[in-house]
């Protein structure tokens, strides 16, 4: 046993790098302490502002948690990045788009017999059928996008299907460049939805307001994401899609039917994107076929925060980073241009230094 | 049984028409015609509609290809003429009708008056008409229809012709290959002294060519240059050592930016000598390779690619930041960087340049292939096709895998400061995440690993879109595809690898002949 050590090389002794990167990540965590002190002292925001920074945070969190989950539902089965997730979430956003749009071009008489549109008359009715549109149409394009570019793929080398998802990225991005021209679009809001209103909160001698489409999406989300637990750990398909993450082989030996939940699997993560464009859309108005990208690459970054292959992790991780982002620039004391830096130094910091992510197993070196 | 396959060719006749939509709503259909128009000689001017016949030559190709796919199902099965035909017509027939009803929708909107382009922006009223072959809206669709049934069933017949005659092609081809061992084709294949006068022949192109063809050549031919340097570069890092690196444009940026930093007048004044300047960038970018490599080198795969992806954003966002804004010029960007000096003259005119480029990329060409074939390339082989068992096998992968990083960072630093030095001026948006994107694309599109294959993959995917400038907005809708489509069917490029093998007595069956006892334990 011994003349064998002898022979093989270790590389590098692997107690000594750990030591080496605990230590790294205690200095970095210091300097950043150290510096949102510093800035703490100087008191630059009053705390309206943080309260506007932290609900913010939490809203876009929600939608980011949305789409880990896609992320990670994926990851969980197949192993593989689905890096076209954030363009299905752009298709959904066009989806809602469209019903606001055709809905406020219809006009009804109301009740008292004045004209509005049909999208102020019964805005619900309205709303439900954005969000119905842009779920079913990304749900759909989730579908296509795993029969079209990954399932031919099964069982090649990893970086095959990784390679094809980069590919159907780029196309569907490049065809809702030339479907929908490249100019930003603003999405019409029912009246009761309008982005300017909402509860005014009264902190420290000046109102924050606290707008209903925000609030609205955060309970949206939150609702969702139940919902989203109760499938995957109550019904049938959820138990066949926990099977199917943990072994193909032995899942197919008991009658599931592995290819079937793996479609399913790319419908309900699309639908969920889906959900998360509308709110996109509905929350902050200005989009185009750009919208998907950035916050694609951060809800991956939350699913690898939470521990990719986790649902409750891609959900913490998502409203973590929501928060981070949102809050970073004000506690770092730097420019807020540099919110997109953060987020992908958090991502970088965590696969370094704990690849796992929050909540999960090690994946990102051991399986393959 | 024939209901299935009849079903079948009705799916795949719906899968084209919905392709001819999609071409149709992306505006494709007039572009593309309009291209052929040109190849044809005839003139167009901008903005003008080509005329119908050219569309006829479009819906001609894709019909004869739906027809053609529509009635080989099964490779296996002997087809019959009364098969194939009715196998095409389904086909035609449900494309066309697709198409058609697409066509009375857009057709029938446009005649009541409404602009589409607000919604979707390539369908402007002219572009509608020309769809519907400047009929009216049933003719127009009918002719859809019939087109589409007559083309498929041309395609039909070709592949029941190519069918019948695959087997002629089969021997023929054998024969081919027989001619060319036995005569002196093959042994010129075989002559080294041949290889050295093609080589002496493309040298003598490459000398005169940047002369001959003019500054438009130069420019188009400079960029293929640079990008077949790129394609070296990430060939290392992605077809070699098999680490997929998405953030290649970092090493792109830090690369041009060091060398416009260190010659510009502005910001710093540091006038440095061209060369030096050259070398200080490719060494910058060779250590922030290493440096960017050393804490993510443990990663493997999708994660390697999202944390460099990462870090090529990063550095796209601080350029523009404000933050560097007194270091770096932030989003305006560096202007009146040097070009290339020797001997106190100086040589910045575009012949020169290509000259300087051709060089570069000689050299390159020439290191990546020494590397590729020594040790080191085996090392790098071992690594990408199992990391675990080569480090098992004792290679030091984290040496290894830092020294592609290094070398392909070092190729890209030397490509972003001949571009800086070429374009007199560097700013963030050269560095967006599409150059990765591109680099990317053309080293899978021309083969993982294969130095032919870097520099075809630069023709295709950055001259060809130069000289077919009409399909320029199509680019990247293209390189999507294409990705896709070449991991399905062709994983390995156009121009995959050779690698020297050893060879295996092959018998029957393709199980390998057994070794006699006497080769291995005897002794």
């Amino acid at each position: 046993m011994e003349a064998l050590r002898k022979k093989i090389p270790l590389t590098l002794p692997q107690n000594t790098v750990k030591i080496i990167r605990i230590i790294a990540a205690l200095l970095l965590l210091a300097l950043v302490i150290v510096r949102a002190i510093d800035v703490a002292a100087e008191s630059q925001f009053g705390a309206d502002t943080w309260l506007r920074l932290s609900v913010s945070g939490l809203i876009i969190g929600g939608m980011y948690a949305l789409i880990a989950i896609g992320y990670t539902l994926v990851y969980g089965i197949l192993f593989m990045i689905n890096f076209a997730h954030g363009e299905v979430m752009m298709i959904g956003t066009f989806g809602g788009y469209f019903v606001f749009e055709a809905f406020n071009a219809i006009q009804v008489t109301a009740a008292d017999g004045s004209q509005m549109s049909f999208l102020n008359a019964n805005p619900v009715i309205a709303v439900f059928l954005a969000f119905l549109a842009g779920m079913t149409i990304a749900a759909l394009s989730g579908y296509f996008l795993e029969k079209i570019a990954y399932r031919p793929l099964r069982g090649a080398p990893r970086l095959v299907p990784l390679i094809s998802a980069i590919g159907a990225s780029i196309f569907l991005q490049n065809a809702g460049q030339l479907l929908f021209g490249p100019q930003r679009r603003q999405y019409i809001n029912p009246v009761v939805l309008d982005r300017g209103i909402g509860w005014h909160v009264e902190l420290a001698g000046s109102t924050v307001v606290l707008t209903y489409t925000g609030i609205f999406s955060l309970v949206l989300s939150a609702i969702l994401m139940v919902g989203l637990y109760v499938l995957v750990q109550r019904t049938k398909l959820g138990r066949a899609m926990r099977a199917v993450a943990q072994d193909k082989k032995t899942a197919a030996l008991m009658g599931i039917n592995v290819d079937q939940i793996i479609s399913r699997t790319f419908v309900i993560s699309g639908a969920l994107a889906g959900a998360a464009g509308v709110m996109w859309g509905i929350h902050n108005g200005l989009f185009n076929y750009f919208v998907g990208f950035l916050p694609g690459i951060k809800a991956f970054t939350a699913a690898v925060l939470g521990g990719i292959g986790n649902i409750p992790g891609a959900m913490l991780g998502g409203m973590f980073l929501g928060i981070v982002e949102s809050l970073g620039p004000a506690v770092l004391g730097i420019d807020f241009q540099l919110k997109d830096v953060i987020a992908f130094s958090i991502l970088i910091l965590v696969l370094i230094f704990r690849p796992s992510g929050i909540l999960g197993e090690a994946l990102s070196e051991e399986k393959v | 049984m024939n209901k299935q396959s009849l079903q079948k060719s009705a799916g795949s006749g719906l899968v084209f028409g919905i392709i001819v939509i999609f071409l149709a709503l992306i505006g494709f259909t007039v572009v593309f015609s309009g291209l052929i128009q040109k190849v044809l000689g005839q003139s167009l001017g901008v903005g003008q509609i080509p005329s119908i016949s050219n569309f006829f030559i479009f819906l001609g190709f894709l019909g004869i290809w739906n027809g053609w796919r529509a009635s080989r199902q099964d490779k296996h099965e002997t087809l019959t003429l009364a098969k194939v035909l009715m196998r095409a017509a389904v086909a035609g027939l449900s494309a066309g009708v697709l198409v058609m009803l697409y066509g009375f929708v857009v057709g029938g909107l446009d005649a009541r008056g409404t602009d589409m382009r607000k919604y979707l922006s390539m369908l402007s009223s002219d572009s509608i008409k020309f769809f519907l072959f400047n009929q009216s809206l049933v003719l127009g669709g009918l002719i859809h229809v019939g087109f589409s049934t007559l083309m498929a069933l041309v395609g039909g017949l070709l592949a029941f012709g190519s069918e019948r005659s695959q087997q002629q092609v089969r021997t023929n081809r054998t024969k081919i290959q027989k001619w060319s061992q036995s005569t002196w084709l093959g042994k010129v294949q075989g002559n080294p002294y041949v290889t050295y006068v093609l080589m002496g022949i493309v040298l003598l192109l490459l000398v005169l060519l940047p002369r001959t063809w003019g500054a438009y050549w130069n420019y188009v031919m400079g960029t293929v240059g640079i990008y077949v340097l790129l394609g070296l570069g990430l060939n290392i890092i992605v077809g070699l050592s098999g680490q997929l690196v998405l953030g290649y444009v970092a090493f792109f940026a830090i690369g041009a930016y060091t060398f416009a930093l260190t010659t510009s007048p502005e910001p710093h004044n540091l006038v440095w000598n061209f060369w030096i300047a050259l070398a200080v960038s490719v060494v910058a970018a060779a250590l922030s390779g290493i440096l960017i490599g050393l804490p993510i080198l443990r990663l493997r795969g999708d994660y390697l690619a999202i944390v460099t992806l990462g870090f090529g954003e990063i550095i796209r966002i601080l350029l523009k930041s404000d933050i560097l804004k007194d270091f770096t010029m932030g989003p305006r960007g560096v202007r009146n960087i040097a070009g290339p000096t020797l001997f106190g003259r100086s040589f910045t005119s575009d012949v020169d340049f290509m000259y300087l480029i051709i060089l570069a990329v000689l050299l390159s060409i020439f290191l990546a292939k020494r590397w590729q074939e020594s040790s080191i390339g085996r090392a790098w082989l071992a690594i990408s096709q199992d990391e675990t068992v080569a480090q098992a096998t004792g290679v030091d992968t984290q040496k290894y895998k830092l020294l592609a990083l290094s070398l392909g960072a070092a190729f890209a630093g030397l490509g972003g400061a001949l571009f800086a030095s070429r374009n007199q001026f560097t700013g963030p948006e050269d560095h967006a995440l599409m150059v990765s994107i591109n680099v990317l694309v053309l080293v899978i599109v021309g083969g993982m690993g294969s130095i032919p294959g870097v520099v075809l993959g630069a023709f295709t995917l950055k001259g060809l879109p130069e000289i077919l400038r009409e399909l320029e907005s199509y680019r990247l809708l293209v390189f999507g595809a294409l990705l896709v489509v070449m991991m399905i069917i062709r994983p390995e490029g156009l121009w995959p690898a050779r690698r020297p093998k050893l060879e295996v007595p092959v018998g029957q069956d393709n199980e390998p002949v057994p070794l006699p006892a006497t080769a291995g334990g005897e002794k």
